[in-house]
């Protein structure tokens, strides 16, 4: 069989060279394959690839359509995908994805692993989309469509066979996004091995390259997928409330919020500080920081419930261990296209924060803090970090708004989620996470047993892992195939 | 015309204003001067002041090595820091929770880069080397933190803007800083055009207006249509209103005209739909006593209202009855509880007593009965 290495400029395909290789790359089936070239395809138009459509997550998007574009286009468009059978698409010598997983290979850091470490990451990633995807029930009821599009009184029914190709069509899309994936994985690694074989350094290096690619791309796939809830594009508040025990969890809960400021610019949100109750002596009663970027509250919402910290307290001349507690709360910012809950102005109190004296003249101050109470619902916002009295007020007036969307997201779905609650229901028993430094050093996720044993780094905003391995334990609860 | 000024009595007052009232000439169809016009006819004595630039808005030929930009923000933490220990048994205090506050917004306003160079130094990789461009030299910088702690200078004033509603009005050393109690004035009024379109036809005037504050506030709710006349007796107060019209672009809404209360307005007797003031209005035995950068450093006569400090509101009162067309409405600040009651009764009861409906008294935020407002009969 031919394989052709095609190179392409602008809108025109130059063969670039002819390669002889094995009869069968593909155990799926056994007609000609054309292996493309990773970087050829650098400005095809990206394609929707998994038919999920989550918005603009990244740039790699467009990288990402590259592959659809390679995969259907080329590879897939010999091959049968219809989907009354689905093949399990495998290498020359029987690898599959699931195999892949099952050897359990080491994953390692983009820069140091070898094909395996990148192949069993990218294998991780197509697993958890499956899971996004419902990957069981979503081949069953692709039989049931297409039992039904082959009815020979579908038509009858126009809008019906309507419902039902639709549907087929757009799950048959999915499917074959999630397949074509899989299958570039595998032709990468038949390439690679093949090289090796022919002692192909170029070949090798050219390959190896397309699977870090693909190991990107995957990533931030399976991100998308995680993060697909309604409310997950959203930005959000992030509240801090210490725990009892005044200074040492003060001091705590200031540390939480330095947490999340720097893991939000890390990500390259923007952070602003909207309201912050200082402690006596040290650090924070409570706070709340506005933190706006897009999948802002999709990652944050994973960080809801208490976070201790057991250490030898700074404040302690003792230097007794101690413990201490920080309760975290975050808050979707609904976007204009949600309905939000309709504020009555006549509903509201707003009052100056922390003012005394005659006010007016006599007063000269850059403190214009207002407090905004809602009073059918008792529920309070407070800014006091905008230059002015009237943004003060618009800002406590965009809290107040999230908080009265949030309790009524609460109550209409009343499922009381964990991540709906506000700071006021967190119970000091829904610890999700403990920070040990003494006498070992440790942080650990409760939910998910995930564990770092460098809490330097994660008090420094390093948070991603916590997060990604609970959203993707989530999304098993949501799951009843698992 | 009757000029009143802050330590004439009351009792003159009373006497001298009763042909006011009924001198109003209420009939008249609208008829107003082209602005532009009368402006121009009127030479100013504050033509020759030229108001200062903000420090966010002055070039920023100041390049400094971070390194020396962290350590003035060092020393200038620790002096905000130690503020209450040495002064701790004072009333008048600084807060240094407020004060980190403003060196936060103080960095801001200096520096051209993302402030987070200075106020997130650990996450910085540089070890100080690289330069930031400063609106200020760090000398200056040295001296405006000092200047507001140790000679109690007004935040705004060492920055010389205030944000305001959502403007920010350039403020220097003779005009008053406006307060956040004010920004009311402006959102009744946005809520009384907003319910009657009438109230954006014809003319407002807002006397003593200092900065330009609520002339601008109310220009901005009223629309393309709206026309406002600013006046202030201080030529400080004229030039920095002017300067803030300007930068607003509200030249073609906005007259600013220097003068006392209504002597600039004799050509709109009974022609305003609205008038607004915020004038000054604390008894003169509490100036000694106020908080130090009041009393040290903005201007007396925004502040003193004579013996009870009603002197100029009484005055306005009749202006008011005067100067408002049938149906027009007034606001003006006062000093809290008494001065509000004060005004109404007075409204209610003297010869005043038939020429205002719907008398009303307003409170801020801090529930301090802060202003009167009504319509005129
Ligand atoms: C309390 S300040 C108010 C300034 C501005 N309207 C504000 O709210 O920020 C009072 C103002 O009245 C001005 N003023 C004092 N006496 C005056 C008079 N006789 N005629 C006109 N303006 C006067 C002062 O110069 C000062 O600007």
């Amino acid at each position: 069989m031919l394989s052709l290495i095609i190179r392409r400029s602008r809108s025109r395909f130059i063969i670039h060279g002819i390669k002889i290789s094995c009869n069968s790359l593909s155990a799926v089936d056994s007609s000609s394959s054309v292996l493309v070239s990773r970087r050829t395809f650098s400005s095809t138009p990206a394609l929707s690839y998994f038919g999920f459509n989550y918005g603009k997550i990244s740039n790699l998007n467009q990288r990402f359509g590259n592959y659809a574009y390679s995969g259907s286009s080329f590879a897939s468009s010999t091959r049968s995908l219809s989907s009354e059978a689905v093949a399990v698409a495998a290498t020359c010598d029987g690898l599959t994805v699931e195999r892949i997983i099952a050897n359990q290979w080491p994953i390692l850091d983009e820069n140091e692993g070898d094909w395996k470490s990148h192949a069993a990451a990218i294998a991780q990633s197509i697993q958890v989309i499956k899971r996004r995807l419902q990957w069981k029930k979503l081949l069953v009821r692709l039989k049931v469509l297409s039992a039904e599009l082959n009815k020979s009184d579908l038509w009858d029914d126009p809008t019906h066979a309507g419902k039902i190709s639709r549907e087929h069509g757009s799950l048959t899309g999915k499917m074959k996004g999630v397949m074509t994936f899989e299958r570039e994985l595998l032709e990468h690694i038949d390439m690679l091995k093949l090289a090796k074989e022919e002692n192909d350094s170029e070949l090798e290096s050219e390959t190896l390259k397309a699977l870090i690619d693909m190991r990107r791309v995957s990533k931030e796939k399976e991100l998308e997928a995680l993060l697909s809830a309604d409310n997950d594009p959203c930005s959000c508040y992030i509240e801090v409330q210490a725990g009892a025990g005044g200074t040492e969890s003060n001091d705590w809960a200031a540390m939480v919020m330095e947490m999340y400021k720097t893991w939000a610019q890390r990500r390259k949100f923007s952070v602003t500080v909207v309201d912050e109750a200082p402690g006596e002596i040290a650090g924070i009663k409570r706070a709340t920081i506005k933190v706006n970027g897009e999948y802002a509250y999709g990652y944050a919402k994973a960080e809801v419930g208490v976070h201790r910290l057991v250490r030898i307290s700074p404040f302690d001349s003792g230097k007794r261990r101690h413990t201490s507690f920080a309760a975290v709360a975050v808050i979707p910012i609904l976007g204009d296209g949600s309905t939000r809950v309709e504020i009555n102005d006549s509903d509201l109190r707003i009052e100056r924060f922390r003012s005394g004296g005659a006010g007016g003249q006599h007063a000269n101050t850059t403190d214009s803090a207002v407090r905004i109470v809602h009073i059918p619902t008792g529920i309070t916002a407070t800014c006091q970090n905008e230059r002015s009295q009237h943004s003060n007020k618009a800002s406590a007036m965009a809290v107040l708004q999230s908080r009265l969307d949030q309790l009524e997201m609460a109550r209409q779905t009343a499922m009381n989620a964990q991540h709906t609650q506000s700071l006021t229901e967190i119970s000091w028993g829904n610890q999700i996470r403990t920070y040990v430094l003494h006498p070992y050093r440790m942080v650990k996720d409760l939910r998910t047993n995930y564990e770092v044993s460098d809490p330097d780094s994660v008090l420094e905003g390093d948070l991603d892992g916590f997060i990604l391995s609970f959203l993707s334990s989530s999304l098993d609860k949501d799951d009843p195939e698992h | 015309m009757i000029r009143i000024f802050p330590s004439l009595r009351l009792t003159s007052l009373l006497s001298a204003a009763k042909p006011l009232c009924s001198s109003s000439p209420a009939k008249k169809p609208p008829q107003y001067t082209s602005l532009t016009e009368s402006k121009s006819s009127r030479p100013t004595k504050s033509l020759s002041i030229t108001p200062k630039t903000p420090l966010y808005l002055r070039t920023p030929s100041h390049a400094t090595s971070l390194s020396e930009v962290w350590k003035w923000h060092d020393w200038a933490k620790d002096l905000a820091s130690s503020v209450e220990e040495s002064s701790k048994n004072s009333e008048d205090t600084l807060d240094s929770v407020i004060l980190h506050r403003e060196l936060k917004w103080l960095i801001e306003d200096s520096i051209v880069d993302d402030p987070l160079v200075i106020l997130h130094r650990s996450e910085i990789a540089d070890n100080g080397e690289k330069n930031v461009k400063l609106r200020a030299s760090l000398e200056e910088l040295y001296d405006l933190w000092r200047q507001r702690i140790e000679k109690r200078r007004p935040f705004q004033y060492v920055v010389g803007c205030e944000h305001w509603r959502d403007l920010v009005l350039c403020v220097e050393e003779g005009v008053l800083i406006p307060r956040p109690e004010t920004e009311l004035i402006v959102d009744m009024v946005e809520e009384l055009v907003t319910r009657d379109e009438w109230f954006k036809k014809d003319i407002w005037a807002d006397l003593g207006t200092g900065s330009g504050a609520i002339a601008i506030g109310i220009a901005k709710v009223l629309g393309s249509r709206g026309r406002v006349i600013a006046t202030d007796l201080s030529p400080v107060a004229i030039a920095v209103a002017g300067h803030n019209v300007q930068r607003y672009s509200l030249e073609g809404m906005i007259e600013v005209r220097e003068g006392s209360w209504f002597e600039p307005l004799k050509d709109l007797e009974g022609k305003l739909v609205g008038l607004v003031s915020n004038p000054p209005y604390i008894p003169s035995d509490d100036i000694p006593g106020l908080q130090a950068e009041v009393g040290r450093h903005e201007p007396k006569l925004a502040l003193d209202g004579g013996i009870d400090g009603t002197d100029s509101l009484f005055h306005l009162c009749h202006g008011a009855s005067r100067m408002l067309q049938p149906g027009g409405f007034f606001v003006f600040e006062t000093n809290g509880e008494k001065q509000s009651k004060m005004i109404v009764d007075y409204m209610m009861t003297s010869d005043l007593k038939d020429c205002f409906s719907d008398l009303k008294i307003v409170s801020d935020f801090a529930g301090i009965n802060r202003f009167v407002t009504g319509f005129r009969l």
